[in-house]
């Protein structure tokens, strides 16, 4: 009986994973594994909204049992790393009003007097070009609608400097004013028409693109310049699942803290477009070695504007659901929608936008989105917490690129996103104990920032932690190896778990 | 013993040896695993097809057509059945000044009808149209009950309407959403039997006393005047606020017989009023024909106001009333079920009657329903309703809004247009 016991022991501590390795917390990812060969392809946007209106895709959360928690595409403090999806940035290191302003790069808009247009889209709801500036660098230039002047481009340059800040990798969006005679048009340039068949473009097409938009007082066009990202363009990355050609792409989608959380990130910018196809995979080259990154990009159909016209009030609300058709259906619409209850104010360069009405918690995408539906408290948590970080000047300073007009238009903009970010952290930090940045102070103290500045009764309770077996025993302080187990009262369930080794935070675990 | 315990301390540190001793390592692990099942990350094939479809542009492809040459489909008269026929439609013509269509259809219940239109659109800077059209239409069993209000169902007959029609609209937009216009045509008449076995042929039942014209018909030159304000938000589609205002004159000259020259005055009134951001909308219609004659001359039965169907009183069958005034109102309350769907609860009200001066709210026949607005684009491309009256409930399947517009024109003057 002894040495059965003494084997069972030996068997468990074979098996036994320590809870922390001497590497963790990792800030960054492992450099990427080279990717020889990556197909190219192209996602369908029907069968993305039909798929996930209709089917269930990629893994959900259970409905009985644990949930399934973000812990793979994070470090041991539930941050996720340096890499290709993400990068820490203003939340975990303010960035001055400067950089917020730069975004992902402000001094590469298309250079030259003379741009020569190599593509067009004149179908469609969306007209545009593709040039190529002096340098040969290829832009996507994107209007207004006739409607909503203003609106579009500057969504498209405010989001994308928000989303830089957040964290993830987007394109450099610049506001661009230009003559038609700035315009040249390529040689042999084909332009697929309302039909799809292709001819040749035509100085007339541009024309009958530049008469759909609006031009300025002094007679020029204004737009987004997306400089064209560096790299080759392979498709989309899907909400759910993993690419099975990327060797790096371990952790699927609908269980990425990043994508998740990205669910508050478009809440608060009302990204309600936020599909698979408005995201981009490019294989990039770096310190030798190809690999994917993942960007997310086309934020013109954010903070009011539906690209080419006012977003419609329906935002925040699936196009179709089972159970809210039926309740209209039934009740002769006479429950009307929360969000059919906002106030808009008239603001053409806005397009439809509120913070009063706006609910986090009810917020949603066009349609379902399996990472956003599969978020957790702590995922809410981590996004709510960047949201928080932009004060009313940073707001206000990132608006500033929309660079729009009319100051009220401006200012009612940021007083929404005001609103809106407070309600965010409102409804997030309820749920999981608002505490982070847990630090040591000089006398062994563990102290940390209430991100609520309204929780007044955590404590703290010491266990000696063994890093093999998981065990814990009350200590009266800390030790090597060390768990503070912070609670508060008035939140029975929600509790952080911090441990320290030797002196160092090294992870974080939270229970709701 | 001892063996035993030796040999599991080699196979424990083999173990040990083989797992990750770093967070690094565990994840460069998780990649090995991933780089040992590499494989082309293909779309599903029922994706690819959807892409495919999207990108060809099949659907655009199907409404364009072919080198102008497309498939129309509908657009026949109430109770015609399921049209289809061929349809030559340019509008790149005289770099895009010009606007021409010609198409032929038939009917699911034999009717036939084939037009021809050449439309300068934006003449003027846009100021200024101008358009012609022709058209020739031969409906085989047009429903009739008689003239009069107090025609009771019974009274259901059918007859065949020919005729054959050429019209100049010249129409000026000095103010957007204000439009003057004036039109002039000629339209030649037949009536006959109507092969409907089911119903008599109007022309045993009615005399020519009761319905005059049915034994002789006669040519008409015709000449109009119309305005119309319109406000509303999307003319084009769902309209859900602003008002449209249409008033109509026209004169309809006896070019054979002198007998059935008249005047007819047409005027409609939209408005749409909505609420928590246009996800309700209620629409209100009013529209009244009224007809005047000289002594001796009369209206004749095919070219009187009609009162019943789809378009205005639902609860009663197309065609159901005629007589030379007609008044109606519909109020319909919309709201949105989903992005792709409305609903509807609505009312109708509407009468015919032989004097001007009974234009009045008395003696209306009325229908209720309920319905749903299926649409695309911000326009209905398909209409249920189900409307009840006192003689029963009918049930309609419509590609169009009911407060479609009409053309401007004279054509609006036939009662089948």
């Amino acid at each position: 009986m002894k040495h059965s016991f003494l084997l069972l022991l030996l068997a468990c501590t074979a098996f036994a994973q320590p809870k922390f390795y001497p590497d963790d917390p990792l800030d960054k990812e492992p450099a990427p594994r080279n990717v020889d060969k990556v197909l190219s392809r192209k996602l369908s946007d029907y069968y993305d909204l039909f798929s996930h209106q209709f089917g269930k895709t990629g893994e959900r959360q259970p409905k009985m049992g644990p949930p399934i928690v973000a812990r793979a595409s994070v470090n041991t403090l539930g941050e996720p790393m340096d890499g290709v999806w993400y990068v820490k940035r203003h939340y975990y290191r303010r960035m001055p009003a400067e950089e917020l302003k730069r975004g992902p790069g402000d001094n590469r808009p298309p250079a030259g007097a003379k741009w020569t247009v190599v593509g067009a889209k004149s179908e469609g709801i969306t007209p545009g070009f593709t040039i190529l500036d002096e340098k040969k660098q290829r832009y996507f230039i994107k209007f207004d609608p006739l409607s909503n002047p203003e609106m579009a481009t500057a969504a498209d340059s405010i989001t994308s400097r928000f989303f830089h800040a957040l964290g993830y990798h987007v394109p450099e969006n610049y506001i661009v004013f230009f003559r038609p005679e700035q315009l040249e048009l390529g040689p042999d340039v084909q332009l697929a028409d309302a039909t799809g068949k292709k001819r040749k473009m035509t100085s007339r097409d541009i024309y009958e693109i530049l008469v759909k938009v609006p031009k300025t007082k002094d007679g020029r066009y204004r737009a987004t310049a997306s400089r064209g990202i560096d790299g080759k363009p392979v498709g989309p990355p899907r909400y759910y699942g993993t690419r099975k050609d990327d060797p790096n792409d371990t952790v699927p989608h609908e269980h990425r803290r990043d994508q998740r959380g990205l669910h508050v990130f478009s809440a608060w910018l009302d990204h309600d477009d936020s599909r698979s196809i408005n995201n981009f995979d490019a294989l990039v080259k770096e310190d030798g070695r190809q690999f994917l990154r993942h960007y997310l990009l086309d934020f013109g159909s954010t903070l009011g504007s539906a690209s080419q016209k006012a977003n419609s009030p329906r935002s925040g609300a699936y196009f179709f659901g089972w159970k809210s058709s039926a309740q209209q259906l039934f009740t002769l619409g006479l429950a009307p929608p929360y969000w059919a209850l906002a106030k808009y104010e008239e603001y053409p360069s806005i397009g439809l936008f509120e913070g009063d009405v706006f609910d986090p918690e009810l917020w949603v995408a066009e349609y379902p989105n399996p990472a956003f539906l599969n978020r957790l408290p702590d995922d809410e948590f981590w996004a709510a917490k960047q949201v928080m970080a932009f004060t009313d000047e940073d707001i206000r300073t990132v608006v500033s690129t929309g660079l729009l007009t009319d100051a009220k238009a401006a200012e009612y903009l940021v007083q929404c996103l005001i609103k809106r970010r407070d309600k965010i952290g409102k409804a997030y930090f309820a749920k999981v104990l608002p505490l982070d940045r847990f630090r040591l102070d000089s006398s062994g103290r563990l102290i940390w920032d209430d991100l609520s500045k309204s929780l007044n009764d955590a404590r703290v309770a010491w266990f000696a932690f063994d890093n093999v077996t998981g065990a814990r025993t009350p200590a009266a302080g800390p030790s090597a190896w060390a768990v503070a187990e912070v609670t508060a009262p008035s939140r029975p369930k929600q509790t952080v778990q911090v441990f320290i080794r030797s002196g160092t935070i090294v992870g974080l675990d939270r229970t709701w | 013993m001892s063996q035993y315990l030796a040999l599991l301390l080699i196979l424990t540190g083999a173990l040990h040896a083989q797992e990750p001793n770093s967070r690094a390592a565990v994840i460069e692990k998780s990649r090995d695993a991933k780089a040992a099942k590499l494989e082309p990350d293909e779309v599903s094939p029922a994706e690819k097809r959807l892409r495919m479809f999207k990108d060809a542009k099949y659907l655009e492809r199907i409404s364009s057509g072919y080198n102008g040459l497309r498939v129309k489909l509908g657009n026949m008269v109430t109770g015609g059945g399921f049209a289809v026929g061929p349809e030559y439609f340019r509008e790149d013509l005289l770099r895009g000044q010009l606007t021409t269509r010609a198409s032929a259809q038939f009917s699911t219940r034999g009717y036939q009808k084939y037009e021809a239109q050449a439309l300068l659109p934006r003449l003027a800077n846009g100021k200024l149209s101008l358009e012609g059209i022709a058209s020739h239409r031969n409906y085989a069993s047009l429903q009739y009950y008689g003239t009069g209000p107090e025609r009771t169902k019974d009274l259901r007959t059918n007859y065949r309407l020919e005729d054959t029609s050429i019209d100049g609209i010249l129409a000026v937009e000095p103010k957007k959403g204000v439009k003057f216009g004036a039109s002039l045509g000629y339209l030649w008449t037949n009536v006959g039997p109507g092969n409907d076995k089911r119903f008599a042929s109007t022309e045993k039942v009615f005399s020519p006393a009761a319905s005059p014209g049915i034994d002789r018909q006669t040519n008409f030159l015709r000449n109009g005047l119309f305005a119309q304000y319109d406000y509303r938000d999307d003319p084009l589609g769902m309209a859900k606020s602003g008002g449209n205002y249409v008033f109509q004159y026209s004169w309809f000259h006896d070019e054979r017989l002198e007998r059935f020259g008249f005047r007819r005055m047409d005027i409609e009134l939209q408005q749409f009023i909505p609420f928590l951001n246009k996800t309700r909308v209620i629409a209100l219609r009013a529209k009244t024909t009224l007809t005047e004659t000289d002594r001796n001359e009369q209206i004749p039965f095919y070219l009187q106001p009609i009162l019943g169907g789809s378009d205005d009183l639902r609860g009663y069958r197309f065609f159901r009333f005629s007589d030379r005034n007609s008044m109606v109102m519909n109020a319909e309350y919309r709201w949105e079920i989903f992005s792709g769907l409305d609903g509807a609860v609505f009312a109708d009200a509407g009468k015919v009657f032989p004097r001007r001066g009974m234009l009045n709210f008395k003696n209306l026949e009325s229908s209720a329903g309920v319905g749903l607005r299926f649409n695309a684009r911000n326009a209905t491309f398909m209409r249920l309703d189900v409307a009840f009256s006192p003689e029963g409930f009918q049930l309609w399947i419509k590609f169009n809004d009911i407060f479609l517009s009409r053309r401007f024109g004279t054509s609006t003057g036939q009662p089948v247009y």
